[in-house]
Parts: C-alpha cells; structure tokens; sequence
C-alpha cells in the first residue's frame, strides 16, 4: 500500500481493482497511509471473468478521467488524542465503559467491543497498573522495541514484525507503538499476574497477537520461565484452567484489539479470525535423549527462555488415533496403522508419521510444526531419530513430489507468479521443467518445528510450520 | 466513602497512533487520447479477472497508449510494486489489480 500510495502522491492518476468486502479496509488503509481513499471498483467474486470485466471496465476508465470531488481534494484531517488516563468513575462504571462496543455496518451492524475481546476484564486502575509494573525492571513509559534485529525480509517489513534492534515495534493493522505501561494494563485486563510481564513483553515485542493484522496465533514458552510462572505442562495444555496459559494467552488477543486496532471487516480484512490465542510451555523434562529444546534450537542458551509464535487456529489437525489405536502399532504391531505401515505383528516402536506423510501436503506447502506428547516423541527416537534435525530431514526428504502433481497445488500459482518465476533449486523456468522433476513441498527442513508438550491419551497434533526468527528473549524483558 | 462509591483512574489499553496528515488525490487526466497507461498485473492469482481485461483494455480503449506489466512474485517487495521508476516517468496514468 505505501508503494502504491507514493504513485498517487508523485502525480500520477491511479485506479485499483479490489472486492466489495475490503472497502472499508481499503479506505482505512488510504488514510493510515495519509491520502484520500484512493480510486478503486469492486471485481466480483462470483461473476465469470469476461462478463465481471465487462460489467465495470468503463467505470474503470471513468474514474481515471471524472474529475476529484471535493472530499478527494480536501480529505479531512485525522487528528488522535493518546491520553493516559482512558476513563474515571466508580468500578462499576468502569466494567460498563471498558465493556463497551459499537455496532459496525460491515459486520451486518454485529457490536464489537473497543477495548476488550468481548468477554468482561479486570479493569485496570492505577493501582493495579503500578503493581503489574513491578514484574519488569523496565521503565512505564519505555517504547516497545525490538530487542535485537529482525529481518524478516523487506515485504514483511512493511507487514509488521521486523525492523532493527531498537526501532519501535508497530503493531499492526493500525501501526500503532506501545509502551511497557500499556503492556502492564493490558496485563492487568486480562487477569495477569505481575511474574507474567516479562513473557507479556516479550510476546509485545513479536507482534503483540497482531500477526499481520489479520490476527497472530500461539505462543510457546521454552525455558526455566515456564515453570517460574506455573505454566500448565501437562494434559490439557491448550485448554482452560490453568492461570497463566490462559490468561497470557487473552492478553495476546486484547493487545491485536488494542494496539493493532483490529476490526474486522474495518481495519482487518481477514476471514475467519483467528481463533483464542493460547499460550503454553515446551517440556523440556519429557524431551527424548539427544533432542535440542526449542530455546536452543533459535541459538539462545539452556538456562534462557524464550517465546517463540507459531501459526496456530487456521489449521490444526491431528493424528486421529482412536483410542487404543496408537497402543497396539507400537506395543504388538497390531490394528489398521501396523496394517499400513506394513509391520503387522511387528512390536515396535515403529515410525507413526509414516501413516500420514503420504498426505500431509496433499492440498497445502510449507513445513509444520507439531505438538507431540512426550511418549510419541520418545517412541520416534527409539524408532532412530536421534535428534529432532533428524524427523525435520526425513520430514523434508518425504515432502518431494512430481512436478506434475505440485502443479496441481494451488499457491503456487500466485508465488511462482503464474509459474514465470525461476524455479528455486534448478534456476530454470519452472514451464521448462520436465513433468517427472522433483519438488519438494517444504523449502528448507527446518520449517518444520517439533514441540514436546502435553499429556493424556496418544494424540499429537500439526499446524503451520514456523518462522526463522519468530523466537523473542523472555530475560530481557524482566 | 463506601468503597463501591470509591473513584478511580483508569488507563488506557490503546496503542499509541500517530495523527497522519492527509494528502489529495492527484488530478485526473484531462482526456485518454493519447495518453501511456500501465495496467499492472498483480502477482499470481485472480487471472479470471486479469486476463480478459488485459486483452478487452486495448480493443475497447485503442485511444490509450497501453502499456501491460506483470509484477512479481507475491509475497516480494518486488511483488508490491506497481511502477518501476522507469514505467514511472512516461505513465500518465496507472490501474493495478488486483490488489489483496
């Protein structure tokens, strides 16, 4: 958008093609980006390409001729008050004004709260402010930054999440800033604890729950930390109950409310949303001998923490092991998993990816990242993955497919660029390569990410895989 | 005071949003004859809309000096932009899409 902007500022007349639903986001956008909302007709969705064409390509060329309205010659100014103090009354009147919402017409006048995410918080007094403070030695009115540089490519940059050490992090949709104060009462709305502030903090630092500005996903805690702030390890880690998962967890959803300034369908145009942000800890204690923690996988040391954000509520799938199931593959070799494997009477352990990885990228590229229980993830290890490089290798080496299947994935065709791109690893025009080329589906090995964590019946858990710098120190932040 | 009659300050949550001052559009074209416009073609997808307007542009618009250009990889900042500096200095006017 700010590319496109800059065109129209230079002088040069511009229209764009956009969908009816993104309007309002479009017109947000323009004035974020500080001009008039720009020219645009809505495609259809629905309507065949030449007759949609037809419908509007004259009002296309309209608009580069009618001449400006007088909104588009003098946009109004947009002028925004930061006070510190949001509101003052009794607590009563307090849970009514921070519950407050407004009907949006782009959400078919659904109400959308303004400071919460629909459910009622603890309303964050002064009081309770300065105590939530007392969990960081950092000052209230230090601006969030980014700890250490991160270069997550240029577009990125421009979406959020990255920029050099010390540049302010602006969190998206609205690129708004922080400071630690505003993470405290954030904190304090959530039902946090003072001893949460510096994973709040850190979570700040990678985004805040904002992602893109279409919504961030989960947050893992690897490291002493977890276990300092009683973070639940075991069954149900996911699942509600336990203070700090869940309420670090909220915290993360009101900062994209907050600080982004997400509304959907007004300054976010994403789709399903994304669902309650969770936040729990990698166990190291149940990790299998020779394994790495997920600290050590992004270079920090053993005794460190740190949060790393995974892609989490698109997608989740899972192993689909009924009960029992899993049991008889790898004590007897017995049931439908053993008759797959071809192991039947075979005891294990024996390799249980091996029963989905012939579709694990049947309709979706990209690596991903497991939620493994500790009793699946010791059985790989005895199978012989001595290191969790090891399953991100095999995991790699089983992803490659047949050009001629690959393209009959769906992304691609917008990353290739409609396949006018250079293939990656042989440089060539990808319309030039033979049908039988191999492709692997996941670009590097260790977009793959294995997380041990959780407990109960055998069942793990994929999703999205992550990204090479989405870990956040925890220590520095305290 | 009862403590339920107990005033307090109350902060605020909300990120710190820098007011941005608002510029015009530029002026439109006086008239398409003659005149070089880019259609840029964003990158990858929606080519049920893109193809049939990159061929019905020019046969219903012959008046217009066109110029079509393909950006590139989505997901780029090569991908994002619609103008090189080049395409930049002789275009008179630009329509992109589709834009996501």
């Amino acid at each position: 958008m700010p590319h496109l902007i800059s065109i129209e500022r230079a002088g040069i007349p511009s229209v764009f093609i956009i969908f009816e639903d993104q309007d309002e986001c479009w017109k947000e956008a323009c004035k974020l980006n500080g001009i008039a909302p720009m020219r645009r007709i809505w495609g259809s969705r629905h309507v065949p390409g030449p007759e949609d064409v037809d419908s509007w390509i004259d009002d296309l060329m309209d608009a580069l001729v009618r001449p400006l309205t007088e909104e588009e010659k003098n946009p109004p100014p947009w002028k925004v008050s930061n006070e510190r103090i949001l509101f003052e009354g009794t607590l009563q009147e307090a849970h009514e004004f921070y519950q407050q919402s407004e009907k949006i017409p782009a959400l078919m006048n659904a109400p959308i709260c303004k400071y919460t995410d629909g459910l009622p918080i603890v309303v964050p007094t002064e009081e309770l402010v300065e105590k939530m403070l007392k969990g960081t030695s950092h000052k209230p009115d230090e601006i969030i930054t980014y700890q250490k540089d991160r270069k997550l490519g240029d577009r990125i940059q421009q979406m959020g999440s990255s920029g050099k050490a010390g540049d302010p992090v602006h969190f998206m949709p609205m690129k708004r800033t922080a400071t630690v104060e505003k993470i405290a009462t954030i904190g304090v709305m959530a039902g946090c604890k003072p001893e949460h502030m510096p994973l709040l903090l850190a979570i700040a630092e990678s985004g805040g729950g904002c992602g893109d500005g279409r919504g961030g996903g989960a947050y893992v805690v690897s490291g002493p930390y977890a276990k300092e702030i009683e973070m639940n390890f075991d069954t149900n880690v996911l699942g509600p109950g336990n203070p700090a998962n869940r309420s670090i967890g909220r915290a993360a959803e009101l900062m994209w409310r907050n600080l982004g300034g997400n509304i959907p369908n007004v300054t976010n145009c994403g789709v399903w949303g994304s669902g309650l942000h969770n936040c729990f800890p990698e166990n190291d204690d149940a990790l299998p001998p020779g394994w790495a923690t997920l600290r050590e996988e992004y270079d920090f040391k053993k005794d460190e923490s740190c949060v790393v954000t995974i892609q989490m509520g698109f997608s989740i799938r899972n192993t689909e092991f009924m009960p029992g199931g899993y049991r008889e593959l790898q004590k007897s070799g017995h049931g439908g998993i053993a008759r797959r494997l071809g192991v039947k009477g075979i005891p294990g352990p024996h390799n249980w990816m091996e029963y989905f990885i012939d579709h694990l990228w049947a309709d979706g590229e990209g690596g991903k990242t497991f939620l493994m229980l500790p009793e699946m993830a010791r059985d790989l290890q005895i199978y012989g993955f001595k290191s969790k490089d090891a399953v991100y290798e095999w995991l790699y080496d089983k992803s490659f497919m047949p050009l001629k299947d690959y393209r009959t994935h769906q992304s691609p065709d917008v990353w290739t660029n409609g396949w006018k791109a250079p293939e990656p690893r042989s440089g060539k025009n990808w319309l030039e390569l033979p049908e039988d080329y191999m492709v692997p589906a996941v670009a590097d090995p260790y977009q793959n990410c294995i997380i041990v964590t959780g407990g109960g019946e055998e069942m793990s858990l994929w999703t999205g895989g992550r990204g090479r710098e989405s870990a956040y120190g925890i220590d520095v932040w305290r | 005071m009862a403590e339920k009659d107990k005033i307090y300050k109350c902060l605020n949550p909300v990120g710190i949003q820098e007011s941005v001052e608002q510029h015009p559009l530029s002026p439109r074209l006086d008239k398409l004859e003659g005149k070089n416009i880019t259609l840029s073609i964003g990158a990858g997808g929606e080519q049920g809309i893109l193809i049939p307007l990159r061929k019905m542009l020019p046969e219903r618009y012959p008046q217009v000096n066109w110029n079509i250009s393909f950006a590139a990889p989505h997901a780029t900042k090569e991908g994002s932009i619609a103008l090189t500096e080049e395409e930049a200095k002789t275009t008179d006017g630009l329509i992109r899409g589709v834009v996501w």
